[in-house]
């Protein structure tokens, strides 16, 4: 019989074995070092989100805004409020914010946000409503079978060699 | 089983426990930190690469260089395509520039010598100490005895070490190459008036003959020659150029002439007088003014080719037609002689090369004058062993090393390390801890490598190249240039000259008189912003006409003074593909890369005759030792059938007893059999002028070679088509139809594909080393090599055609075929491999378990596992590249047609929104073949480059009967049925 690899990717995922990885486990959103809240910027103040991730658009990370970037505002806003000042703390000090990962792929996958962006995949359709989180948690895990499924159901490829690099 | 423990039990305990570890394998890791920039910085994308353009340093060739970075970090050296010299292409050793970079062995900071020990040290301390030592000088008006040793700098750092010397008040600035081709300068003063190496053009050439020239390796400008012989060696309208090799052994250069002429050390001067009697005894050639014709006659009367036959051994009939060849196939070119060559009629046997090329009238085509190679600013190999002289009399007080390690590289007879011992201050600022800093350095101040800081080199007027930093320092060292000024400004605080604040700002303003000269109507930001963006600027120099001076008529053309006995073997020591002078030792990319010829990976060897070994009674491994009047080596002994029976070859470059973990203890120097070579003609290193006995020790030391044979038997891996036969239309191709057990495969979108050229082919190994680099492959050692477990996903194999005439080499690039109907796919237990809508064999480390059923059932044997967690040394893990996944211990890899360039190559046309053009995807090992052999593409589309090839009528793919249905296609090499079978084919 001949096994084609899309039909083997989906019997991999339709009977539930997920080899290799998963980012899963605690739902709950760990602790950062600033109690940044993403439902403050992206929700009450409609902030977008490429805004901040500035790279999303244009490589395969999404990256994390820059101190400078966050002075940028900060300069002129909320400086009364502690976690603002925890924050032009770090930028006298010239130190960087050492956030905590959320999400994390593993290294041998290749996962480019640019062509997820520039296809009109909306970012929560992966990293769920941030817009009304204090703090991020994961929604669900991202493993194999949820990338595989949304390919399926969007007719994009799964072919391995597209993630697995 | 015999304590109690029952197989079952055993299973069960053994299945618990691997569960258990698999378990803790899985479970959560601790989360990780995600760090942004503070403030992010210019030009760098994370995720994308970004590109900057220098110079490469790893020889005086001076290609230029592209490396692409990411993150900040270089991660790729490529060939910058705007470059004149390279054209976009690199050597082996150049794509493993970015292992001296990223080297473990590299010194961190600056050192200062107490009690024998190194012991780390500011830099203002150590400067100041350096500065107190040259002020002292001063205060006593000795500061004559300050002497500067260097390798070639070419550009604005070598105007800066002159100025400085001179701001100091010493003239001993000594600029130091191993291979410094003085002969060919000397030679062509000798003739032409000319203290310069000309430009070769060898596309232009229809016949080249190589007086031991290894052009092909190292010989001037490796990269630039391969380019041009493959051009001149293109199938075009029923011809294809030819070329032949005159040398002892022969070398990768001479396997891939169409004849090797084999003479003994330092008697090519007489075949070339030989060729050059019956030239002009025949009346062939070119028209020659006035009595040149009679007074060249004259000077080669002498040489009959009985006379030539006796001193030599080369048969008149192969003299005739060598010569006839040469002057009929006009314009022709020979070259030489090469490094290996070097006794004491070196420049003699230069100046009848050149006479050759004159009377055919090639000068002026072929070879020509004003666009001369750079080599002309090196001392003299007398001015190094004068400062060794003063050296050893007390004459030096401080000596500075700056790339040049004399210690290593000068014969050891020189003395050059005794000396040493004469000076008071040696300051080292070399990078690495080399043999001459460890020997007598009491002062390091290391360096930046040449990726980490500003420069420029020119190997030509009309090219000069400019460098940039392409990224931030690893350690603390320091650009040499300022480090010099530095010391300049402590020395002398109130002097007027050297007061720049950096080197980039001197370099700068040598570049703004450059403008001035060369773009005067632009703005020098401009000007700047260009040079660095295509890597430098160039321009067209005119050749200048060159005529014989009267004084070559009364050349003394003498045989070699060799030292040894009369009835020993010649000792040939040669330059190294992989290492050059020993300079690339400490990088384990090119020591278990394998040697081309030989297939040796890792050690150094001997290379003697089959009949000698059989006289002798020593066979592969046997450790000799070769002794010469002046010193004696243990070295063990390759048997091959490419040398000549009364020549010993040794290799240069390994022998190193520091410079770093890889390079140390690989075996003897050869130099140490070398006299100094200290007579008024020395024109060099005398690599060629001893001879030196073999004894057997009867101790024994295993090469390890990658070489499964010598030969392919009966395979037909590596084919080759006659001239005739192929200008009759080529071998007819069967195309049976075979049934296939599975359907076939259906490529909806692209069929990736590779066309392999053998012709092209010079087995450089380039492409092996720039996958290495790519690809993250892990180096195992000598050992694991020897085992079999060697990582390489592309390797040039070798092959020798024993039965038909000499010399029939063939190389062939063998890499995963990415079979359509793949052996390996359908055994897989864990669908690990695969075949993907573009018929590559994918492979997904993740999933692989280790069972190796596929490498198992894979006929080319191109699949690679890892039996060990391999490691990369701090730092080089850096120069990993993170497009790919780093494999673990249990997974089994392959060539993947370089998949992450194919993805980026089909995300750039997605944003472009037009389809791949042919050409823009290219895989690493094609990327850096300086004779573009190795073409990739897209086989469905029927307007690319590789399926024009794939219907090439030299075309055939390896192992076709398996009815594997490769993806690769190998055009068969062409072979000259003689010399002068274009002549014949023609008529």
């Amino acid at each position: 019989m001949l096994i084609k690899a899309s039909t083997i990717a989906v019997l991999l995922v339709v009977s539930g074995v997920t080899i290799g990885f998963s980012v899963g486990g605690n739902l709950s959103g760990p602790a950062q070092p600033i109690a940044f809240s993403h439902k403050i910027h992206a929700g009450d103040n409609q902030i977008g989100c490429l805004y901040c991730h500035t790279y999303a658009r244009r490589s395969t990370v999404a990256g994390v805004p820059s101190v400078q970037l966050c002075m940028g505002c900060h300069r002129n806003v909320g400086q009364d409020k502690p976690e603002v000042q925890k924050l032009a703390a770090y930028w006298d000090q010239r130190v960087s914010i050492p956030w905590t990962r959320v999400y994390d792929m593993p290294d041998f996958v290749y996962f480019s946000h640019k062509r997820h962006v520039l296809k009109n995949v909306a970012c929560q359709a992966c990293h769920g409503p941030v817009q009304t989180m204090e703090t991020v948690k994961k929604v669900g895990t991202l493993d194999m079978a949820r990338c595989v499924n949304c390919h399926i159901q969007n007719n994009a490829s799964i072919d391995c060699l597209t993630c697995h690099k | 089983m015999g304590n109690g423990i029952k197989r079952r039990d055993f299973l069960k305990i053994v299945g618990a426990s691997s569960a258990t570890a698999a378990l803790v394998g899985c479970g959560e890791e601790p989360p990780e930190k995600l760090i942004p920039y503070l403030v992010p910085p210019e030009n760098i994308i994370p995720g994308v690469a970004t590109w900057y353009a220098t110079v490469c340093r790893e020889c005086p060739a001076g290609c230029g260089m592209v490396l692409r970075t990411r993150e900040g970090r270089a991660v790729k050296a490529e060939g910058n395509s705007f470059h004149p010299v390279n054209r976009g292409k690199l050597c082996a050793r150049g794509q493993a520039s970015l292992q001296g970079l990223y080297n473990p062995d590299r010194i961190r900071e600056p050192l200062v010598r107490k009690e024998g020990q190194f012991h780390p040290v500011s830099w203002n301390d150590a400067e100041a100490r350096v500065a107190q030592a040259l002020a002292d000088l001063r205060r006593k008006e000795q500061s004559g005895s300050i002497a500067f040793m260097t390798s070639q700098l070419g550009g604005t750092l070598d105007r800066l070490t002159r100025e400085w010397m001179t701001a100091l008040g010493s003239d001993r600035r000594i600029t130091y190459e191993p291979f410094s081709y003085e002969w060919l300068r000397a030679a062509n003063k000798m003739t032409f008036g000319r203290d310069a190496i000309p430009t070769y053009d060898l596309e232009a050439s229809k016949l080249i003959v190589s007086f031991g020239a290894d052009f092909l390796e190292t010989w001037l400008s490796p990269v630039a020659y391969a380019r041009g012989l493959s051009a001149m060696r293109q199938y075009d309208g029923g011809q294809i150029g030819s070329f032949a090799y005159i040398g002892p052994r022969l070398s990768m250069t001479g396997a891939n002439a169409d004849q090797w002429i084999g003479t003994t050390p330092g008697t090519e001067v007489f075949v070339a007088l030989g060729m050059l009697h019956l030239i002009l005894a025949e009346k062939l050639g070119s028209e020659l003014p006035g009595n040149e014709r009679t007074e060249l006659a004259n000077l080669a009367r002498p040489y009959k080719p009985d006379h030539v036959a006796r001193v030599t051994g080369v048969s008149p009939e192969k003299l005739a037609q060598l010569a006839r060849a040469f002057a009929t196939e006009t314009p022709s070119l020979a070259l030489g002689t090469g490094v290996g060559a070097v006794t004491s009629n070196a420049a003699p046997t230069s100046i009848a090369i050149n006479l050759l090329n004159y009377a055919v009238g090639n000068i002026g085509k072929t070879v020509r004058y004003g666009p001369d190679s750079a080599q002309t600013g090196l001392s003299t190999y007398d001015q190094v062993l004068a400062l060794t002289e003063d050296m050893k009399q007390g004459k030096i007080s401080v000596l500075f090393c700056y790339e040049s390690n004399p210690v290593f590289s000068l014969p050891k007879s020189v003395g050059f390390e005794a000396a040493l011992e004469g000076v008071p201050l040696v300051v080292s600022l070399s990078s690495y801890p080399d043999e001459t800093m460890a020997a007598a350095a009491d002062i390091v101040l290391p360096s930046h490598n040449f990726l980490e800081a500003w420069g420029d080199y020119s190997p030509a007027p009309g090219v000069y190249g400019l460098m940039q930093p392409v990224m931030t320092p690893l350690f603390e060292t320091r650009a040499v240039g300022d480090t010099l000024l530095s010391l300049a400004r402590r020395v002398r605080p109130d002097g007027s000259e050297l007061q720049w604040p950096s080197f980039h700002d001197y370099l700068r303003h040598h570049w703004q008189a450059m403008q001035q000269e060369l773009a005067p109507d632009m703005l020098f930001e401009t000007f700047w912003e260009k040079a660095l963006g295509q890597g430098g600027v160039w321009q067209d120099i005119e050749s200048t006409d060159v005529q014989l001076i009267p004084e070559v008529f009364r050349t003394d053309f003498n045989p070699p003074a060799l030292l040894g006995e009369e009835a020993s073997l010649y000792l040939h020591l040669y330059p190294s593909l992989r290492l050059y002078d020993g300079r690339d030792a400490n990088r384990s990319w090119l020591q278990e890369l394998p040697d081309p010829m030989t297939n040796i990976v890792w050690d150094n060897w001997a290379e003697i005759n089959r009949e000698t070994a059989a006289t002798l009674g020593v066979t592969e491994g046997d450790v000799v030792e070769l002794t010469s009047p002046v010193g004696s080596i243990e070295i063990p002994v390759h048997v091959s059938d490419t040398i000549r029976a009364d020549v010993v070859a040794v290799p240069l470059g390994q022998g190193h007893r520091d410079f770093g973990r890889y390079a140390a203890g690989r075996g003897p120097n050869p130099l140490d059999l070398l006299p100094a070579g200290s007579e008024p003609a020395s024109t060099g290193v005398p690599y060629g002028s001893v001879r030196v006995r073999l004894i057997r020790t009867g101790k024994r030391h295993e090469l390890v070679s990658t070489a499964g044979s010598v030969t392919q038997g009966k395979r037909e891996i590596a084919r080759a088509i006659t001239l005739s036969e192929l200008a009759a239309g080529g071998h007819p191709v069967a195309q049976p139809e075979v049934p296939q057990m599975y359907p076939t495969h259906d490529h909806p979108e692209h069929r990736w594909g590779m066309s392999i050229d053998l012709n092209a082919c010079t087995g450089c190994s380039a492409c092996t080393v720039a996958c290495y680099a790519e690809n993250n492959i892990a180096i195992v050692g000598k050992e694991n090599v020897a085992q079999g477990r060697h990582m390489s996903w592309l390797q040039v194999q070798r092959y020798f055609e024993v039965d038909e005439r000499k010399p029939d080499v063939r190389f062939v690039p063998m890499l995963c075929q990415q079979c359509d109907s793949a052996p390996c796919e359908p055994v897989c237990p864990v669908y690990a491999t695969y075949h993907n809508a573009e018929g590559l064999n994918a492979q997904v480390y993740n999933r692989c378990v280790g069972t190796r059923y596929c490498s198992n059932n894979c006929p080319y044997k191109v699949r690679s596992f890892n039996w060990f967690e391999y490691e990369w040394p701090d730092p080089l893990q850096l120069q990993l590249n993170p497009d790919v996944s780093v494999r673990s211990k249990g997974v089994m890899e392959k060539c993947t047609f370089c998949v992450q360039r194919i993805r980026e190559g089909k995300d750039r046309a997605k944003d472009e929104n037009l389809p791949v053009q042919d050409g823009e995807i290219v895989p690493a090992c094609a990327q850096t073949c300086p004779t573009q052999a190795i073409v990739f593409g897209d086989l469905q589309d029927p307007g690319s480059k590789v399926a024009e090839l794939a219907r090439d009528p030299r075309r055939y793919r390896v192992l076709e009967e398996l009815n594997t249905q490769p993806a690769v296609t190998y055009l068969k090499k062409i072979k000259l049925e003689a010399l002068l079978s274009k002549i014949i084919s023609r008529t």
